[in-house]
């Protein structure tokens, strides 16, 4: 099933670094949601590491949401979703595969929000670095496992983007704010004390969605159309 | 799942629809129902399918036909009923209308994708064999997008040659098709069934396809109205 | 039919009752004054949503276990109880924070939680209208809508921890809100705790039997005809 799933993983990264609109969208998604909270900042005032942190999360929230659209409906145009369902692959493999593959897009382009938050927002890592990798890949894991889960929801003629954004983004409010204070932190130079209980969340968030996603993906990645 | 059926409450099946049990069965169905929600698309369906024969599924639109395809191929669930599969996963295929092909992907890598799904790692010399039994040899590294509706189809039949299926499931699979790639695609099902595969084959092309079938499934009002060998079908009042 | 009719009377008199004890028998709040009574009427909303949130997430879990279409109407009932009873928590809630605290809106954990929850199940709701599980009798819609239940209840208790860590940071408004109650105070929340515990069960029952008649109603124009659907109509009809 890991073989399986990494298969579905290569092929989705594949065909969304070559040439796909996904992660392109969501890139230039989020560099635009940095720049326009930048404007938000008052000449000559700098922006809180909290306020920078939140915009961080934002614009990776919103990458998320284009990045796992584009993952399924890639099953969708010719029908493949029928293809893997009707082959041998456990439909977990298919969850799988889509949240590695969602996972290394979201990071991808969070290499480039990084960088655009240092410039636009002023914010420089005073912190550790460790602390931010950590963090980054905890917040998500968590996100590609809920993304994975709920983007078959997108599945389907009537399905549309917005109502997975809608229905995703409260569910997401914990690991978000867990990452949006440990990233405070890390931008300010003085680390949250409370980061071990941030920490705490951040990781029992990924361990209840990711075996919520394992057992329930199935009945969502369905022939019925 | 029992209960739904029940409250229902259906007539008893005809005796006369159960054909004659055999040891090469392939695929087994038991009285399968199906609802979609409240509405019954699938009533008390039963039949089975043999080794190295083809059951046409027939009936007018919305008789159930696609539906049942989908239910023997593990697609969705029934609400009634069993569903005995006598080959395992890996040997079942499926060839619906859809084609299956991811469009940026060249023929080869698509053809490779699949077989992996299906648990196998084909060699290059092997991708162009089966590519070249559809005619398609001279366009392996060309993506899938930008192929006809023919070729398209062609490429999806050799991804079941692929797999080697013993148990193929057909959802009108010329549809769209010229008359020579539905011509090719009659021949290799003939293929596929002198192999020892069993061909369960929803048409819409009574009278072409019934020759190339050896029993017959007809669907009417959700209901099996026939279940027999080809041979005794008599068209029942299909009008398409 | 005639049971509902006695339900509803008794949660009219038990809410009359429950009014009587708020505004009679519980004393005046000595800081707070009159706006305190908004809390007989808050906690009990917050309440009884909670308890609709967990209703949608059991009759998921029972869905997806079962496939029956009365966990389906049950959850969907629950759900359109649960944002009712929270969005009228929210602005009883609102109104007391401004009264309390001077401001309409603050960190605090449950109030924060009751407005995610609120956004997370009216998300469910829109699921649950829209054609995003496609045609064919809404079975998939209904699938789709039992695992968004039990993902929506799984990230209560997370929402919960986290906005109490969040606030933790800022310094609260005021500390608790339900510290010092009276005894008398004590009764009037409890009896109007129930008082709408009959309400919710009202409310539920009531829209759980209309969903069922819908569903009994859809099914008739599907296939009630019985010279098109053959001998099986005339068995639908009966059901």
């Amino acid at each position: 099933m890991l073989r399986r799933a990494g298969f579905i993983a290569a092929k989705d990264l594949r065909l969304s670094v070559g040439g796909g609109q996904g992660l392109v969208q969501a890139m230039l998604l989020g560099l635009l949601l940095i720049f326009l909270f930048s404007l938000s900042r008052p000449t000559g005032e700098l922006v809180s590491g909290q306020a920078a942190g939140a915009i961080f999360w934002l614009a990776s929230a919103f990458g998320l949401v284009l990045v796992f659209n584009d993952l399924f409906s890639l099953e969708e145009g010719q029908g493949c979703r029928l293809g893997l369902l009707s082959s041998p692959v456990p439909e977990h493999a298919v969850w799988l595969g889509k949240g590695l593959a969602g996972f290394a897009l979201l990071v991808i382009s969070q290499a480039v929000f990084l960088p655009a938050a240092a410039v636009f927002l002023g914010q420089d890592i005073q912190g550790s670095w460790g602390v931010l990798i950590l963090a980054l890949i905890g917040v998500d894991w968590g996100l590609a496992a809920l993304g994975a889960l709920l983007g078959a929801l997108a599945q389907g003629q009537g399905a549309r983007e917005s109502l997975f954004s809608v229905i995703l983004f409260p569910l997401l409010l914990p690991v978000l704010l867990g990452g949006i204070r440990i990233f405070a932190g890390v931008f300010s130079g003085d680390a949250a004390s409370d980061q071990g209980l941030w920490a705490g969340i951040i990781v029992a968030f990924d361990a209840v969605f990711t075996a919520a996603g394992a057992f329930l993906f199935p009945f969502l990645y369905t022939g019925e159309e | 799942m029992g209960a739904r059926a029940d409250s229902q409450n259906p007539p008893p099946v005809r005796a006369d629809l159960r054909a004659d049990i055999r040891a090469d069965i392939r695929a087994d169905i038991r009285r399968v129902g199906k609802f979609f929600g409240s509405r019954l698309v699938l009533r008390e369906v039963s039949a089975q399918v043999h080794a190295g024969e083809a059951l046409l599924v027939v009936g007018g639109n919305g008789a159930g036909k696609t539906t049942l395809l989908k239910i023997m191929a593990g697609l969705c669930r029934p609400t009634a009923g069993e569903i005995d599969l006598r080959v395992a996963p890996e040997d079942c295929a499926y060839l619906g209308h859809a084609t299956f092909l991811y469009p940026r992907l060249s023929a080869a890598a698509n053809l490779t994708f699949w077989a992996r799904m299906y648990g196998q790692t084909p060699a290059r010399e092997e991708l162009e064999a089966v590519l070249s039994r559809v005619g398609l040899a001279r366009v392996i590294d060309e993506p899938a997008g930008t192929f006809s509706r023919g070729m398209a189809q062609r490429l999806n039949l050799a991804r079941v040659f692929l797999i080697k299926p013993q148990l193929v499931f057909l959802d009108e699979p010329g549809t769209g098709l010229d008359p020579a790639s539905q011509e090719l695609l009659r021949r290799e099902i003939e293929n596929l069934k002198k192999a020892g595969a069993g061909v369960v084959w929803v048409s819409h092309h009574l009278t072409a396809d019934l020759p190339h079938a050896e029993s017959v499934l007809f669907l009417k009002d959700a209901g099996a109205a026939y279940f027999g060998p080809a041979s005794g079908f008599d068209g029942g009042d299909l009008t398409c | 039919m005639s049971n509902i009719r006695i339900l509803s009377a008794l949660t009219l008199i038990a809410l009359i009752v429950g009014q009587w004890f708020i505004w009679a028998y519980a004393p005046l709040e000595e800081t707070m004054g009159l706006v305190q009574k908004i809390f007989y009427i808050h906690m009990p909303l917050a309440w009884w949503a909670l308890v609709s949130f967990f209703v949608v997430f059991a009759a998921s879990i029972r869905h997806l276990m079962t496939r029956s279409a009365g966990s389906d109407i049950l959850a969907g009932a629950a759900a359109e109880i649960g944002v009712l009873l929270s969005g009228l928590a929210l602005v009883s809630g609102s109104i007391w924070g401004r009264a309390a605290w001077n401001v309409w809106w603050t960190w605090d954990p449950r109030l924060t939680t009751t407005l995610i929850m609120w956004f997370v199940y009216a998300g469910y709701l829109v699921l649950r209208g829209s054609s995003a599980g496609g045609g064919m009798g809404g079975e998939r819609r209904a699938m789709v809508s039992a695992v968004l239940g039990v993902v929506a209840f799984l990230d209560v208790p997370l929402v919960f921890y986290s906005a109490r860590i969040w606030r933790s940071v800022h310094p609260a408004v005021l500390a608790s809100q339900g510290g010092g109650l009276e005894p008398e105070m004590w009764h009037t929340v409890l009896v109007n705790l129930a008082a709408f515990g009959l309400l919710w069960l009202t409310l539920l029952w009531a829209r759980y039997s209309l969903g069922r008649a819908e569903e009994r109603a859809q099914a008739l124009l599907l296939h009630g005809s019985p010279d098109a659907q053959g001998g099986q109509a005339g068995q639908g009809g009966q059901a």
